[in-house]
């Protein structure tokens, strides 16, 4: 959930560039991240997070039933540029107060949301001096599905139960596993509802070794792509520019063509 | 089409040149002023406008403030860079990826004294020098082209 990383990180986007959804969305699955080449001041435009997975794919919840999965992004776009005034959509929020560049929507149904469209607003480096006309990154994080992990380090049911003994299964319950340890001892560990057991009584075990399927189905990505914040004038200039190079262009080639009739006239 | 100015065979010293292979210049489209002063003009105000044009609309980002206690997640030096680092990525032992590296330019010094017994100039007439060339250019698009992918796809490019 962004809430999570909301309350725990003042910035989503770490030094190395890592955007810490993935510290709990530990399995990975790619993203795509589509924004215009270049915006003017004050456009109006549309960033587009495509979250692409399976929709007949169905994930453990919660309470060990089985569901559609869930999508939710993260947008974080350079200093000045902000959600669009004019969005009338309730699910994106920013990240913080301090960071009204970060832009959050999530968890929503991915039957309906598997292209995120964040309508966005550049900002006018005229009333912002903060903000200049240059190339500008954006980064994007997306997800579909549950985490592997909570933000307090406690493992979800939405991950495989690895065995924490060496040892020999010894019995297997309804709801849990017992083994016992080369010492005699005996470890039960509990096996959340809905996970497809891959031991066998009596079968040996090795630490951390899988008791279980990995019922995840979902995953997390991230991407970068860049957005140049374009001046105006400058490409008014660049036109009128464009125009005079062609007359002038233009012009040596008529007279070089007149050149030429007198060195023709010359010859013979 | 342009003027062309037929080469004059009552001239001696030119005949001599043509025999030799040379004098090429004192025939055809003049250079000045047709070339020089107005074909010339119009190319180097193109490539002035292409380059203005190039630096207008995708100008150079200007990335993140270099942290060196902070490795990015994805490391990438620049473009032509990549088929070295894509070698020394894939290469377990340091030092053989950095001798890899070196031996690049190493390499490349030596083609021209490999066939220098060869009077030709011609690529066709000097097999071993084109071999050389065709060979390396394909190894080192492949190798730049594998230093992109993750390392598992880096000498295959994941099309095997």
């Amino acid at each position: 959930y962004p809430i999570y990383a909301q309350q725990a990180y003042a910035n989503p986007r770490e030094v190395t560039g890592r955007i810490v959804c993935a510290n709990c969305h530990l399995a990975q699955k790619a993203i795509e991240l589509e924004v215009p080449n270049s915006v003017l001041p004050n456009q109006e435009f549309e960033a587009t997070v495509k979250i692409d997975y399976d929709l007949n794919q169905k994930q453990l919840l919660g309470n060990g039933q089985k569901g559609g999965l869930n999508v939710g992004a993260v947008l974080i776009l350079p200093e000045g540029f902000r959600l669009s005034p004019n969005s009338r959509s309730p699910f994106f929020n920013t990240y913080s107060e301090q960071l009204p560049n970060v832009i959050v929507i999530g968890p929503v149904p991915g039957e309906k949301y598997r292209e995120i469209h964040f309508p966005l607003k550049a900002p006018d480096p005229t009333t912002n001096k903060q903000v200049h006309f240059v190339k500008y990154s954006i980064y994007a994080g997306g997800n579909r599905g549950r985490g592997q992990l909570y933000p307090n380090g406690q493992k979800s049911n939405n991950a495989p139960v690895l065995a924490s003994v060496n040892g020999v299964i010894e019995q297997i319950r309804e709801n849990e596993v017992v083994i016992k340890t080369d010492q005699g001892d005996l470890v039960s560990q509990a096996i959340p509802a809905g996970h497809t057991l891959l031991v066998k009584q009596g079968q040996k075990i090795q630490n951390e070794q899988p008791l279980t399927m990995d019922p995840n189905v979902g995953g997390f990505g991230q991407a970068e792509k860049e957005i140049v914040l374009q001046n105006p004038t400058r490409l008014k200039t660049f036109i009128a520019f464009c125009v005079t190079v062609f007359i002038g262009q233009l012009a040596f080639v008529l007279k070089k063509k007149q050149v030429e009739r007198v060195q023709a006239s010359e010859m013979n | 089409m342009s003027i062309l100015k037929k080469p004059d065979l009552s001239d001696a010293q030119l005949r001599a040149k043509l025999a030799k292979g040379m004098g090429h210049n004192m025939y055809g489209e003049p250079a000045w002023p047709n070339d020089l002063l107005y074909t010339f003009p119009v190319v180097i105000l193109g490539t002035i406008t292409c380059c203005i044009g190039l630096a207008l609309m995708e100008p150079s980002a200007i990335g993140e403030a270099a942290n060196p206690f902070a490795t990015p997640l994805e490391i990438l030096p620049e473009w032509y860079f990549y088929p070295t680092f894509n070698l020394l990525r894939v290469i377990p032992n340091k030092l053989l990826g950095v001798l890899s590296m070196a031996s690049v330019p190493l390499g490349l010094i030596f083609v021209p004294f490999i066939e220098n017994r060869n009077r030709y100039q011609n690529p066709w007439r000097r097999p071993i020098a084109t071999t050389v060339f065709l060979v390396g250019t394909v190894v080192t698009i492949w190798l730049g082209i594998g230093a992109t992918k993750s390392i598992q796809d880096a000498i295959s490019l994941g099309l095997f």
